[in-house]
């Protein structure tokens, strides 16, 4: 068989066509990237970030080391240069895959099924941000995992790092009876408005965006989003204006920040220039050195939300137009959700005719449309998890009952849309058989929880161990009885920095850790009474720690508490705030207790992982990524071009190689630019123009004894660009786009020592 | 012969192989953590780097327990509703051909050796051999169909006889044309576990 047997083509070439080739090119710069940062020709720092930015993200143990329960050992990867500080080459990663507003189309799931069996554990994960991420997946397989996703229209890029990460949205936006308007389109606008836009290149830490369509439920969580766009309508003169109120700073975090608002109604015609200002606000004023108070909460917490928003307006008062500010707004009537049957409500059942499987699920996971006789419907996915085999099948079922109409939620669940009542019991059994039809969605049953220890590097506890094990002390609830339980909120997370929303469940967790003797033992901070509705309405109290092995007393005590003594409706939020923190603190206070190590040693490891607890293996996250300045990846970029210059010339193709070597220098000299020129274009001329005025006519680009030849090799490529490609015009170029990405080099080395900008 | 043909699907690292246990009841996936959590800080798996456990014993049909090598992913899986240990090359080729599918046979069964001594499961876990399944988790060089299975049949039954030391009675496709390529295959023996360490022992000699 392997006798006179070829390769096949690879990914690139299989999928040649059906890359946009934007995404195309970039997924290429990045695996130009990999191979420059394997010949360790790119600072780890700046390929950690760049990385990041692709959404290839850090896991558990890839400094090469792991605990083991009784010692911290070495992990024998083969010898590589690092992919980041103290993060080894080989070592498994996570990738993140970015889902705007959770609208999957049957086709990706299909991709996304097969991504996770082919480079990851069969497992797609949904977060609490819809995106999807992959466990245990190398870096040499990334570029053809993006290669894969690109095909199918989704980019990974800016999934991680210090960018717009994905936005999120509604999962029942367009189909809901609350909201002011449908707001996927704006989020698909501003998603791709945003998306790579130089404005958002040099944050100090990430922005997290979401939209709402109303102020009421929780979809959005707009409350807790560094911008968060609520939908409303004014009327004016008689016309109906559609438009958003607009805030920003929200956060949850070791300490939660609620949203302030910047405008009370941002036009459609504002909604992106308005948030283009606050990018430059942000990416001019934010903190870059402190990356614990780096987010926009900060800088709005630090300056006033009055102060912020007149920077904000002066900001917008000077932005160049831009025509895509706009250009959106006539493709707004093209959106449109096609349904795949016509609404039929369910016929009332005759007597015996469900299941009490079905009527449970019914009650639970089905919410009817704003449209007649349609329904949504919850899949609901224990901890967030899918295999590749659900997924698959799951896209099967939406192909039968309602084509792509699906979307991922942020409660880690997938909701099919433009159900026909009358098709629900079929649904039903077609979930039934891929095992996704178990009922209780958005409700106690239906745990929220991060990655924690599992695979993330700043996990203190394991909460999906906890999830898991709360889900089976749910179950023994007794939720018949009492209604008001049923519609509880469990959330955990592995620390404080709250990926699994704790700050805003009923019950909420999040992992620290405690000493007891010389041992130490895994626990969880217990967050009481936080308010989902409202785009999350407010915050939990946080009352006491207790060891994770008591969690679930925890569960069961104020469960059973809240439902004997609640008075009426009364909510959960307003039951804890009655109770007080001194009462919630004493009716758990003996649950802090521990066992001694010699009397109960299952109180010394956490749920799901046996070894003996250690914060050994906490490492330092990737979450912040790393600060680089804008320039540098100018300047890495430049570099890689002339990389690409070299193999053009290589391949003995002169003409290329030229003018990707000339390309190289328009890329390193604007970079230097953009330092003092944030507006600089893409037109060469303009940039060659800025580069002559400000970095060679001010001699400071100039060399101490070679004066101003390095900027002469700009000048002149740029004077002769587009000429044949001799061979030895050719290798000229490219010496000198070197010299000059050196002199580039040296020039920010200058500025940044006498503290001129970078 | 068309192009899929010509492409060496067997040169892909990710080969798999999986044995079924004899009885599905007696299998608790949470008390394979523990065990797995032992096999790496006992270094059992040798040529391995054994790096972590991930439990998905909350998700239905899923990966099980999958313990996550360097090289290799062995899962203690319940896909499609059958239970057993599947050993899954990563990223690096273990040979070539014929010797690529003895190798992950060996592989897997030593895990599943592992697993029948281990002191923990108290003897609980017992595996076929009879019947197992053969895979490729690589779309690009081995697409699901009946024209890989075809071609790589020849090297597939030359690695049977010498795992088994008898041909297979029977070697079909299990997948549709959506899922990575996994054969079902009836062997032409059903010795334990331990005679066929033994007898691959005996051929690597």
């Amino acid at each position: 068989m392997s006798g006179g047997a070829m390769k096949g083509p690879s990914w690139a070439e299989k999928l040649a066509d059906r890359m946009p080739e934007e995404l195309r090119r970039e997924i290429d710069i990045f695996e130009t990237q990999m191979e420059l940062r394997r010949r360790s020709e790119v600072d780890e720092k700046l390929f950690a970030e760049t990385r990041l930015r692709r959404g290839v993200y850090g896991q558990r143990y890839d400094n090469g080391h792991r605990y083991d329960g009784e010692r911290t050992r070495h992990l024998g990867y083969r010898e590589h240069p690092t992919k980041g500080v103290d993060t080894v080459w080989d070592a498994p990663g996570m990738v993140r895959i970015k889902i705007p507003y959770g609208a999957m189309t049957r086709e990706q799931m299909d991709v996304l099924a097969a991504l996770a069996e082919d480079y990851s554990d069969g497992i797609s994960h949904v977060t609490t941000r819809q995106d999807i991420q992959l466990h245990f997946v190398h870096i040499e397989d990334t570029p053809d995992l993006m290669r894969r996703l690109a095909a199918v229209g989704i980019t990974t890029r800016e999934a991680c790092g210090n960018s717009i990460r994905n936005i999120t949205g509604c999962p029942l936006a367009g189909v809901c009876k609350t909201e002011a308007f449908d707001i996927s389109p704006y989020a698909e606008a501003t998603m791709r408005f945003l998306l790579g836009h130089p404005d958002v290149q040099d944050f100090g830490r990430k922005v997290k965006p979401a939209f709402s369509g109303c102020a009421h439920e929780a979809c959005g969580l707009v409350n807790m989003h560094d911008f968060g766009y609520i939908a409303k309508t004014r009327s004016e003169n008689g016309k109906t204006r559609k438009g958003f109120a607009f805030y920003v700073g929200g956060g949850l975090g070791a300490i939660p920040h609620e949203a302030q608002l910047v405008s009370e109604f941002v036009t459609q015609e504002e909604l992106l220039p308005l948030t283009q200002a606050v990018c430059r606000v942000f990416a001019r004023l934010g903190e870059k050195e402190n990356r614990g108070r780096a987010r926009i909460k900060f800088l709005v917490a630090k300056l006033g939300i009055e102060e912020f928003r007149e920077l904000v307006f002066e900001e917008r008062a000077k932005l160049p137009h831009d025509p895509r500010w706009t250009a959106y707004i006539a493709d707004l009537p093209k959106y449109k959700e096609t349904a795949l049957k016509s609404g039929a409500p369910l016929p009332p059942a005759k007597n015996g005719e469900h299941s009490s499987a079905f009527r449970a699920w019914y009650r639970s996971n089905v919410r009817p449309q704003r449209q007649e006789g349609y329904a949504v419907v919850t899949v609901k996915l224990p901890l967030g998890d899918i295999t590749s085999d659900q997924m698959r099948a799951l896209a099967d079922v939406a192909g039968e009952f309602t084509g792509d109409n699906v979307r991922l939620t942020v409660e880690q669940n997938i909701v099919l849309r433009w159900i026909r009542e009358a098709d629900l019991p079929k649904l039903h059994a077609a979930l039934e058989a891929i095992d996704l039809s178990e009922a209780g969605a958005e409700g106690i049953g239906d745990l929220t929880s991060c990655p924690g220890t599992d695979t993330c590097k700043l996990g203190i506890a394991s909460s999906r161990g906890l999830t898991a094990e709360l889900r089976k002390e749910v179950a023994k609830l007794d939720l018949a009885s009492d209604d008001a339980l049923k519609g509880l909120r469990i959330k955990s997370s592995g620390c404080f920095n709250s990926c699994g929303q704790h700050h805003i469940a009923d019950l909420g967790f999040y992992g620290i850790s405690r000493k007891k003797g010389n041992r130490l033992v895994p626990h969880f901070q217990v967050v009481l009474g936080g308010k989902w509705t409202e785009n999350a309405g407010s915050f939990g109290l946080a009352t006491l720690a207790i060891p994770s092995k008591n969690i679930p007393e925890v569960v069961r005590r104020v469960t059973s508490r809240f439902a004997k003594e609640r008075a009426g409706d009364e909510s959960f939020t307003a039951f804890i705030e009655r109770l007080g923190k001194v009462e919630v603190k004493s009716f758990l206070q003996d649950l802090t207790e521990i066992p001694s190590y010699e009397e109960d040693p299952s109180y010394y490891s956490d749920w799901g992982d046996p070894r003996v607890y250690t914060m050994d293996d906490y490492g330092e996250g990737e979450c912040a990524g790393e600060i680089v300045p804008l320039i540098e990846f100018g300047l890495q970029a430049s570099e890689r071009e002339v990389f690409e210059a070299q193999l053009f010339f290589d391949a003995g193709d002169f003409d290329q190689a030229k003018s990707m070597a000339y390309r190289a220098m328009l890329t390193a000299a604007k970079s230097l630019v953009k330092t003092e020129f944030l507006d600089i274009t893409d037109d060469v001329n303009h940039i060659v123009k800025e580069f002559r005025a400000r970095f060679h006519d001010t001699k400071r680009f100039h060399d101490k004894f070679a004066g101003a030849k390095f900027a002469n090799y700009l000048f002149a490529a740029h004077e002769v660009s587009g000429n044949g490609g001799r061979q030895d015009l050719a290798r000229q170029r490219v010496q000198e786009a070197q010299l000059f990405i050196e002199a580039a080099y040296a020039c920010y080395e200058k500025m940044s020592t006498t503290g001129a900008p970078a | 012969m068309t192009s899929a043909s010509k492409v060496d699907a067997l040169s892909s690292p990710e080969l798999s192989v999986k044995l079924f246990v004899t009885d599905a009841t007696k299998v608790d996936l949470e008390e394979l953590i523990p065990v797995f959590h032992r096999w790496i800080r006992e270094d059992l798996l040798e040529d391995e780097v054994a790096i972590d456990v991930a439990g998905y014993a909350h998700v239905p049909k899923g990966p099980g327990v999958t313990l996550i090598c360097d090289h290799a992913h062995y899962a203690f899986d319940e896909r499609a509703g059958r239970f057993g240990l599947r050993y899954r090359g990563r990223r690096v080729a273990r040979g070539s051909g014929k010797d690529a599918i003895v190798g992950a046979f060996r592989r897997v069964l030593r895990g599943a050796a592992l697993l029948e001594k281990e002191p923990a499961l108290a003897g609980k876990y017992r595996f076929a051999t009879g019947r197992i399944e053969f895979g490729i988790s690589d779309r690009l060089l081995a697409p699901s169909g009946a024209e890989t299975l075809a071609a790589l049949r020849p090297t597939l039954e030359a690695a049977l006889k010498e795992v088994y030391e008898a041909p297979a009675k029977s070697i079909a496709l299990a997948s549709g044309p959506r899922e990575p390529l996994l054969a079902a295959v009836e062997a032409g023996a059903s010795p334990s576990v331990d005679a066929l360490l033994d007898r691959l022992a005996a051929v690597a000699r």
